[in-house]
Parts: structure tokens; sequence; C-alpha cells
């Protein structure tokens, strides 16, 4: 059976990729999941080759797994855990402000804060709020 | 020997500290006490490892191919003791922007109502996972501390909640998760392939490997597999396009503590695994050397490309990224010893130049092209003309220094790969004289057309003439410090005082010894 673990592994992570270059930011979030998965199985294959011949501190006839690998890969999925976590409130979020979780629609829509013009702009500095109102800076001008 | 384990327990204890207590002043007292302490240690641990000797703690006392070690030699202590400045300065203008931004404001600078979303205990916990990169001696530790850094980074990346931080605030999560993804499967096989995961004890058996068999494909694959992450981390030319985009978006204080340490948290991972781990890889050497002349240019061109403030910032910590690396991957330790110089040189003037970023945006905005403010503000024009040398590399400053001793050691070296590196970085530095004349010509120069004048917060304008301080000084300086970068470059040219001192008094461990403690004690850092 275990020669079918490396396909297994090889699969997820294709399927991964795949949906990782999907536009959806919900097919991306999928996709990383599959990838971390798929990688879990690649560090239990590369623990395979270095049994023990006994546990350690114990006095139990072997032959015995080693058990760093799978502390490798729980650290590795509750680390994963956590940072899908925060991409899907992440992706929420952009939903919610953007009204798409289309990636490239996302990153058309204007920031609000460079509409509202509230850095200067060259063109025209006067609606910058540091700048002072407006009219202030005409009747400034004509004094000079 | 446990003044090791300090600089990350005192971040995580403060850390914790700083989400329970209730009150924005408890906070601020708390996080710089934090800071201070921190940078206290930091300079003690420095003080041991500038004699040459190299501190180990094995935690739990757990001999080193088994337990976790935490290591310091020349490198790690000045990198912890840059941390510790950068990370004092942060907190003290990251807490002096409180007081004059009370409410919501469309400004970029820390404001209360940011301040509240943890934003001390976070940068807490980014300096405990900074500081816990740079003194492990394990590769899955070194995974797991990178991951404390990113996650923390995340929410300091996100907080304020605006568009732009979001966008690109998915896009830096994804980029990074895909990168943690290949480190630990790169981790994973080379426990698969060596048998441990102690960076000392890699060293040893790598090189006794190679010196047996010769060179060996799966090796050379996950150097490769290590230098992909860690490029990524450090936003070497062609991995590095999530950067520009992403270090401007969160506030002024996180974006100078980001683009100051961040980054060369993987440039100093990559000189870990290629001088410990990998330094017989001469072809992967290569080809990062010719990609560092492809991040300078790119940094540079990229500079002139842009008109925000930290948005050409960004790209100038590029540029920088490439000159680091030609040092590094120059042959020899003429070039390690002038990266070292650089090293120190680029967190002070790239931090020092973010701080001026944020002062100039509070004036005008995020742009730099409404023109004539060094009337109003001639103390923020010097410290912009003296940080804007210092980047470029204009004789007086401590950026001349570095970049001569880089590209003369390139020269020395020789070789065609060489002699082209070493012309892009003049061309580079050419260029780079170029961008910041231009935001210089953009902001500072010119007649001004401002109404009234903004207020700085004295806080603020201390911390940068503190930090502007520390960039002269630097050239001041300059003989001791360059001294300084020689013995460590030497140290790091030969791996022996390392291994030494992490593995004392161990037998090589044989796979299949029965009883043998092979536990990681991985467990505490969940």
């Amino acid at each position: 059976m275990e020669i079918l673990l490396p396909f297994l592994a090889a699969s997820l992570v294709g399927a991964g990729v795949f949906m990782v270059l999907s536009r959806a930011l919900i097919r991306v979030i999928i996709g990383l999941s599959l990838i971390s998965y798929g990688i879990n199985i690649a560090i239990l294959l590369a623990g395979a080759g270095t049994g023990l011949a006994a546990p350690p501190l114990l006095d139990v006839e072997g032959p015995y797994v080693d058990p760093l690998p799978q502390a490798l890969i729980l650290t590795a999925i509750v680390i994963g855990f956590g940072t899908t976590a925060l991409l899907l409130v992440l992706s929420l979020r952009a939903y919610q402000a953007t009204g798409t979780d289309h990636v490239q629609e996302l990153t058309k829509k204007p920031d609000p804060v460079e509409v509202l013009g509230s850095y200067a702009d060259p063109e025209r500095p006067s609606i910058s709020p540091e700048y002072g109102p407006a009219e202030k800076r005409v009747k400034d001008n004509k004094q000079s | 020997m446990n003044l090791l384990s300090l600089p990350i327990l005192l971040p995580l204890f403060s850390g914790a500290v700083l989400l329970l207590l209730p009150k924005r002043a408890l906070r601020t007292l708390m996080a710089l006490i934090a800071a201070i302490l921190t940078l206290l240690v930091d300079l003690s641990i420095l003080r041991t490892v500038l004699r040459g000797e190299v501190m180990v703690l094995q935690m739990s006392n757990w001999p080193a191919p088994w337990g976790i070690s935490l290591v310091a030699d020349g490198l790690t202590g000045i990198m912890l003791a840059l941390s510790g400045l950068i990370a004092l300065l942060t907190v003290m203008f990251a807490s002096s922007s409180l007081a004059h931004e009370p409410r919501r404001g469309q400004s970029k600078t820390l404001n209360q109502l940011r301040e509240r979303f943890g934003f001390q205990a976070l940068l807490q916990f980014l300096i405990m996972g900074v500081n816990m990169s740079f003194l492990t001696g394990d590769l899955f530790n070194l995974f797991v501390a990178f991951e404390v850094m990113l996650i923390s980074s995340y929410g300091l990346l996100l907080i304020g909640n605006e568009l732009p931080q979001l966008r690109e605030g998915f896009k830096y999560v994804v980029v990074n998760l895909l990168a943690s993804a290949v480190f630990v499967v790169a981790a994973g096989m080379m426990y698969g392939l060596v048998g441990t995961l102690n960076m000392a004890d890699i060293s040893v058996k790598i090189a006794e490997y190679s010196s047996s068999h010769g060179a060996d494909a799966r090796l050379s694959l996950l150097a490769m597999m290590l230098a992909l992450v860690f490029a990524t981390k450090a936003a070497v030319f062609p991995l590095g396009f999530w950067l520009p985009s992403a270090y401007p978006v969160p506030v002024a204080a996180a974006s100078a503590f980001f683009a100051a340490l961040l980054t060369k948290v993987g440039v100093y991972s990559l000189i870990r695994t290629f001088t410990l781990l990998f330094p017989q890889e001469q072809l992967i050497h290569t080809i990062l050397l010719v990609l560092a002349a492809f991040s300078m240019l790119v940094g540079a061109f990229g500079m002139i490309s842009q008109s925000r403030w930290r948005h050409t910032l960004a790209f100038a910590n590029i540029s920088s990224i490439g000159y680091l690396l030609m040092g590094v991957f120059t042959t020899g330790s003429a070039g390690m010893t002038g990266a070292l110089y650089y090293l120190i040189h680029t967190v002070l003037v790239i931090f020092c130049l973010f701080l001026i970023a944020a002062l100039g945006e509070k004036i005008a905005g995020l742009k730099y092209t409404v023109e004539g403010h060094l009337n109003s503000y001639p103390w923020l024009g010097i410290a912009y003309f003296a940080s804007a040398l210092a980047l470029a590399g204009i004789p007086p400053s401590s950026g001349f220094i570095a970049k001569y001793s880089l590209i003369s050691a390139s020269l020395r070296a020789g070789g065609t790969v060489n002699n082209w590196v070493a012309a892009a970085a003049v061309i580079t530095g050419l260029l780079l004289l170029y961008a910041t004349v231009e935001i210089w010509r953009g902001f500072f120069w010119g007649e001004s057309h401002a109404v009234h004048k903004v207020v700085l917060p004295r806080g603020m304008t201390t911390t940068t003439v503190f930090s502007l301080a520390l960039v002269i000084s630097l050239a001041v300086f300059s003989g001791p410090i360059y001294k300084l970068a020689q013995r460590t470059a030497e140290q790091l040219m030969t791996n022996e005082a390392y291994t030494k001192a992490v593995l004392v008094e161990v037998k090589t461990p044989r796979i299949g010894d029965p009883a043998l403690p092979t536990d990681e004690l991985e467990e505490d850092t969940h």
C-alpha cells in the first residue's frame, strides 16, 4: 500500500496548484489546503525509511516507526489551520468590501482613499485636507 | 547560558501581558520596557559573542542532535542587536504617533483606534519570531520561528482594515503560505535523507558525505528548495514581486519594521544555509549571485518608476537585498565582510528613510510630488539628505564604505560573472542617486504652496533624529564596525567553531540504535 502514498501526495499537490491558479479567492484557499495535505503525506513518507529498532525511552521490542516526522506534521497542521482560518476571514472581508471575490476585479477596484482624494493630488492640491480648504488657498494665491 | 532564551521569552511574555492590559498608557509603558529589556539582553549577547565565543543553549538539557539548540555566533549577535535597536525605535515611533492622532483618520500612521486591535502585542510577537529565527540551531524550529514571525506580520499588515490592505494582505499570506509549504517539505526530506534536523549535525554529516561521495543530486535539490524559500522571504528579484505592493500598505511604524528587518531574516537564513549546510553547492551560489545583480537593477528601476513615498522605498529595499546577496555569494571572506557591513548599514538606513517617509506622508499625503517643503521643514530635509546620501553610497556616508568593499571584493574575486555583477552594482549606485534626487526635487525643492504648516509630533521627529544619528555614527565609527564585520565573516567561513560548540561530546548517532531518545521537543512550540 505504501507505493500508493507518493501518488496520493502528488495528486493532492497537483490539484492544489490547479486550484491556486484559479481566479476566485475561495478556490485559492481550498487549493492551499490541498497542497498542505499533500505535503503532510510527503513528510510522512520521508520518515518511512528511518525506522527505529525500539521506541525511545521505553523497554519494548521494536520495529518502531520514527515518531519525529509525525511531530513535524502535527506542527504543520496546527499552523496550517490557523492561517487557513485567517485567509477565510480575509476573503470574506474582501468580499464584503468590494462585492466580488474575483482576483482581477478586486485589483481593478480603485482604493477608496484615493477616490476621495484624501491625500495630496499634484493636479489639485487644494482637496487635500491637510492643505486646508480650497477657498482659503485661492484667497492666499490672490493676495500674493 | 540561559541568557540565550531571553530574546525569545521576553517578547513572548510581554506580548501576552499586553493583550490583557486595559489602558493604553499602560500598554505603551509595558511595550517600551519590554523593548528596552530585550535590547539590553541582545547587547549583552553581542558583547559575549564578539570575543569569538559561540554561545549554545540546549533546551531542557537534551544533548545536541536530539534536543533543540539555541546558538549565537557573531552573525546572530549582530542580527539580534539590530533587531533590538529597530524594535525599540519602532515602539517609540508608534507610541508617539498615538497622542497626535486620537481618532480614526485617513493618515497612515498608527492612531488610537488601530492601536486597540493589539498593535503592540503583535509587534512583540513579531520580535519574538524574528529573534527566534536568528537564534535557533534547528531547521524545523526555524520553520516554526518563520511562522510565528509571519502570522504576527499578517496581523500587523491588516491593522486598519482598508481595501488595499485586504487585497495586498491576501497576496502576502498566499505567497508566504506557498513558500512555507516548500520549506516544511524540504525539512521533512532533509530528515529523511540526513536523519537529523540540527543544523550543526546536518553540516557535519553533509560535509562527511560529500567528501567521500562527491556531489549528490538529492542534496542539490534540497539546497535549491531552501534557496527558493529564503529567496522568496528575502524578496530576491523574480520571487520578490509581492514586496513592493505589500510593504507600503500597513501603518507607518509597522512597514518601517518590516522593511528594516523581515527581508533581512530571509538573507540571514540564506547566509546560514549556504555557509553552514551547503558550502559546496557552487552552482546555486552562482545562480543567486546573478539574481542578486538583477535584484539591484530591478529595485533601482522600480524606484524611478514610482511616485509614492513608501512604494519607492520598498523598491530601494529590493535593491539593497541585491547588494547583500552579491557580497554573500562572492567567494572568500572579503565579500562576506562587505555584506555584513552593508547589512548593518542598510537596516538602519532603510528604517530611517521609512520614518522620514511617514513624516512626509503626514505633511503632504502619500505622494512626494507636491514641492517646496524645505523651507517649512528644514530638519526633515537635512535628515532626508543625509540618509539618501547613505542609500546611494556617496563618499562621506557609510553607504560608500559598504559599496566600495562589496565592489572591490567582487572585482578581486575575478571571473566573468563577478565582473558583470560588479558593473551592475556600480550602475545601480548611479540609478539610486537619480531616484533619491527625484524625491528631493519632488518634495523638498521648489517654491512652497502650502497654506499652513503641519505640526509634526515631537516623539516622531525625535525618533527619526535618533535613527539618523545611528546612520551617521555608522560612518563615523566605520573603523571598529568594519573590523567587527571582518571578524564575523572569518568566523562564518569555517564552520568548525559552530559545530564543535553545538555538538559537545556526542558520538554521531547511528540510525537504528536502540533506545535513543529522538524526541525533538516540537511540542512546546505548537
